[in-house]
């Protein structure tokens, strides 16, 4: 028995050692938005942030994770950008907006990487982003990612301009 | 043959699971018949079932019968409904299907997502189910309203009386509507009266898929479910040995291990366990359909059936008809002008095999129970999964019940059926629990339906002023219908098969003399429909040859195609278009070239150019520009979208696709062997979309095998070499 800090609660978990987080979330916390795609690290479908920075959690044992980091997935990621109930992530607003998502299978594991991004550099440009995302699109949507990225950058600092002159 | 009018008779909708219909729900059963103008003379295969119901408060709901794989067709679906029937866009809500007769696409005749039939297909039939709806939703509001219907006007799923300026909602009239008669004249809008078809509003599938929401395949989820692992050989027919079993069968969590064509499946409780004890589990192949075939040996077998099999003719078609007609050749032409050539150009072309790579790896679920047999996927052909699981379930076909996922990624690999038998042999040997067999990518790459390798030979006549005179094209490879026991596209039987050998040289190149044939090599390697098809070797080879024969003639590229297209309406201006986009003709600096090229697929007309930079043999992307007339769009953000996704697949095609063979067996593995273009190695992609207003086409495939003829083109034209052979990273570092 093993206790993990997901999406904000504490969940128990009973798996060998050895297993990936990605199937522990997959399927013993019934949190599926979280994609397998290679089980070796290279497509980022699987990307979690644990305490804030993107992890490829099909590389991530059980055993390796403490109970005091923070798992966030897809599922409550707007939750953590502090929006209102229902409301979505200015990323996830942003992949509507410029209509990213072909499949979609890789797209939620690309949110993940960006808003991983967006905190380390709130304002990147083209080059920086297509150094920074090495996640895998197999239907090729990486331009419209640059896009969405750098609006859902602009909505972020807006917002953290406004609450800034709110508070002053 | 009997009408269906009104509700609709519930027991085809399957027994198994059901589907709950609540109260104040109408449901409409529409004869399609004469709805379906492609597929008259096939009254039987036309017939739609009710995938349009309205609830009391306005709610519409569409089971949009394709597989939404990334293309946009459930969007696009749901708008040819919706655009006639004048409900609340917002208020209309997709679902996905499930396998069903009166599901079948009026074009393929069955329900298939696969060759860009799907937007064409349904096209009119679905907007014909959206006018009839209205005009029975208008009927029984205007008996309501004591008024004449045509004095109603609708809108957004609300029906006005103007002179009393009183209304109606739809859910309202609908289930006084639902018993009215289906009327039969039916007047569509024209395009010019569009409103959702063409609109730029986001698909409806975008939100659930940002919030992890959508169900995949691999989502698949009940109370109790197993997970099964497979562990294949490298043909569904190979016979084997298998070490380990009894160490694999104590680990924790293995429920059994289950024998299936070609293998086993290791069910677990949960997938880790059932991965590690797979991996524990060696085959040793005793006999095998692919022996010790390797690369050598693949090259050597396509060479060597040029000399040893006979020939398949493919015959030129008028692709302005519809169905295709064949143009019968004149007789000697194509024997005179070989024997009077004052020069005749040769070229021998190569591609290798190639797999899906799919994000969404493959996996199926399947469940037996007293009720039948139950199969969840992500299934591009609901129709011959139902009745390959009927079949080898050995249950009738009403007690078996498929039902749609949204697929990860589709390309032509999940139209096959193999995961299909692997989830239900499974499933078998755990009666009553739903068994979700998942593919590690390893058994994913290794055991695909590859893009069969493909070598083409090509000679050119020339005449004494100059002018190409005659085309003579041959390609040697395995036939994707012939590996799937069905006949050559088309079913006529003595031709080749278009799969392989369709558009080996174009069609629209109006005046040198054309034979195409077709040296079938029955490889068995398993093979599959891959995006674009036969194209997706055919681009490269014709238009690679076209650029080869213009360049030794001394002509530019574009002029040569341009003249030999004689003017074609929607091919010439595209062409054009991306010429001057790339800057074809412009001055440039030493080891930059650029090249052109285009192909169509279904109603799209496609045209790319590249610029790159070669430089000791390395070479370097610059940019992409592609124009296309893809007819009337549906949906253009979605067909942006996927032209410069098809770019993106071509390249990954053309620079590094290749799958190796060794000792009988595929040997790609991940993505680190397999290797797919991240964000980084994509140069800067322009579109311009050309509409027109013929029907529509489906856009998936149109750019995918441009890139690698327009790219080779353009190698050449910065000085750097000829690649005949596919993929390029064989011949120059990137
Ligand atoms: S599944 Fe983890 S990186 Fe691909
Ligand atoms: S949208 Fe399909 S893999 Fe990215």
């Amino acid at each position: 028995m093993k206790t993990l800090t997901v999406n904000g609660a504490q969940r128990s978990v009973d798996a060998e050692d050895d297993t990936p987080l990605l199937w522990v979330l997959r399927e013993d916390l019934a949190l599926p938005g979280t994609k397998f795609g290679c089980g070796i690290g290279m497509c980022g479908a699987c990307t979690v942030h644990i305490d804030g920075e993107a992890v490829r959690s099909c590389q991530m044992p059980v055993s390796s994770l403490e109970s005091g980091q923070a798992i966030t997935t897809i599922e409550a990621l707007a939750g953590s950008a502090s929006v209102g109930e229902g409301e979505l992530h200015p990323l996830q607003q942003a992949w509507i907006d410029e209509q990213v998502p072909q499949c979609g299978y890789c797209q939620t594991g690309m949110i993940m990487a960006a808003a991983a991004l967006l905190k380390e550099n709130p304002e990147p440009d083209e080059a920086a982003i297509r150094e920074g995302i090495t996640n895998l699109c197999r239907c090729g949507t990486y331009p419209r990612i640059v896009r969405a990225i750098q609006s859902a950058g602009r909505v972020i600092r807006e917002r953290g301009a406004a609450h800034a002159r709110g508070s002053a | 043959m009997a009408r269906e009018q009104g509700v609709l008779n519930l027991s085809r909708r399957g027994v198994v699971g059901g589907l709950s219909l609540g109260a104040g729900l109408f449901v409409l059963g529409m004869p399609m018949v004469q709805a379906a103008e492609p597929a008259a003379g096939h009254p039987e295969s036309a017939r739609f079932g009710a995938m349009l119901s309205i609830d009391a408060a306005s709610r519409v709901r569409l089971i949009v019968p394709s597989t939404e794989m990334g293309q946009g067709t459930q969007e696009a679906l749901a708008r040819f409904v919706a655009e006639e029937l004048d409900c609340d866009w917002a208020a209309l809500e997709v679902e996905l299907p499930w396998a069903d007769q009166s599901f079948a696409n009026p074009l393929a005749r069955k329900q298939i997502t696969a060759n860009s039939m799907t937007v064409m297909g349904y096209y009119t039939s679905l907007r014909k189910l959206g006018a009839a709806s209205r005009a029975m939703l208008v009927a029984a509001a205007a008996a309501r309203l004591g008024v004449p219907a045509e004095s109603l006007t609708v809108h957004g799923g609300v029906i006005r009386d103007p002179a009393s300026d009183r209304t109606l909602s739809f859910g309202d009239v609908a289930q006084a509507a639902s018993s009215l008669p289906v009327p039969q004249a039916l007047t569509l809008k024209p395009a010019s009266a569009f409103t959702i078809i063409g609109g730029k509003s986001p698909r409806k599938d975008l939100r659930p898929k940002v919030m992890g929401q959508a169900e995949f395949g691999i989502d698949v989820h009940e109370e109790g479910m197993l997970i099964g692992v497979p562990v294949l050989a490298p043909h569904p027919k190979a016979s084997f040995e298998a070490k380990g079993l009894e160490a694999a069968k104590a680990r924790p969590g293995i429920h059994a291990i289950v024998p299936v064509s070609g293998g086993l499946v290791v069910i677990a409780d949960r997938y880790w366990r059932a991965k590690s004890a797979a991996d524990t589990i060696t085959l040793t192949v005793t006999a095998s359909p692919l022996d010790k075939l390797d690369d050598k040996g693949i090259h050597d077998r396509l060479a060597a059936a040029f000399d040893e099999v006979a020939p398949k003719p493919f015959p030129q078609f008028d692709m302005n008809a519809f169905p295709p007609r064949i143009v019968p050749e004149v007789s000697g032409a194509f024997e005179a002008a070989f024997e009077e050539a004052a020069r005749v150009i040769e070229a021998e072309y190569q591609v290798p095999h190639l797999a899906h790579a799919t994000l969404e790896p493959i996996c199926c679920s399947a469940r037996f129970d007293e009720q039948g047999l139950l199969v969840r996927g992500p299934l591009q052909d609901p129709d011959n999964s139902h009745r390959t699981a009927a079949k080898l379930s050995g249950l009738p076909m009403d007690k078996v019940r498929v039902e749609i996922t949204y697929a990860g990624g589709g390309f032509g690999r999940k139209w096959g059926v193999d995961f299909v038998s692997v989830a239900i042999e499974a499933a078998r040997g755990v009666p009553g629990r739903m068994v979700k067999t998942i593919w590690p990518r390893e058994q994913d790459l290794a055991g695909d339906q590859y893009r069969p390798a493909y070598m083409a030979r090509s000679r050119a006549a020339i005449g004494k002023d100059g002018s190409l005179t005659a085309i003579h094209s041959r390609i040697a490879g395995e036939s994707i219908m012939a590996y799937h026991g069905r006949p050559p596209m088309g079913g006529m039987e003595g031709l080749a098969d278009a799969t392989a050998a369709g558009q080996l040289i174009y069609g629209d190149y109006a005046d040198p003399v054309k034979r195409i044939e077709y040296h079938e090599v029955d490889l068995q390697v398993p093979v599959g429909f891959w995006r674009s098809v036969s194209m997706s070797q055919n681009a490269f080879f014709a238009e690679s040859f076209i650029d080869e024969i213009a360049r030794e003639t001394g002509q530019s590229p574009l002029a040569l195609r341009l003249a030999l297209l004689k003017g074609h309406p929607r091919i010439t201006p595209v062409l054009r278009k991306a010429a001057e986009m790339i800057a074809l003709d412009a001055p440039r600096a030493k080891g930059i070239g650029r090249g052109i090229a285009f192909s169509y697929s279904g109603a799209n007309f496609c045209a790319i150019g590249v610029e790159v930079e070669v430089k000791d043999s390395s070479l370097s992307l610059k940019r992409i520009a592609c124009a296309c007339d893809c007819g009337l769009m549906i949906d253009p953000v979605s067909v942006e979208g996927q032209l410069t996704g098809g770019i993106i697949f071509g390249l990954q095609a053309s620079l590094w696709g290749e799958v190796h063979f060794e000792d009988g067996r595929p040997t790609a593995q991940n993505f680190s062997d397999y290797r797919l273009p991240m964000m980084q190695d994509v140069p800067p992609i322009e579109v311009v979309l050309m509409p027109g207003s013929e029907e529509p086409g489906n856009i998936g495939e149109a750019s995918t095998p441009v890139i690698a003829p327009a790219l080779v083109n353009a190698i050449a034209d910065a000085g750097g070499p000829r690649i005949r052979t596919l993929p390029i990273a064989r011949t120059l570092t990137i």
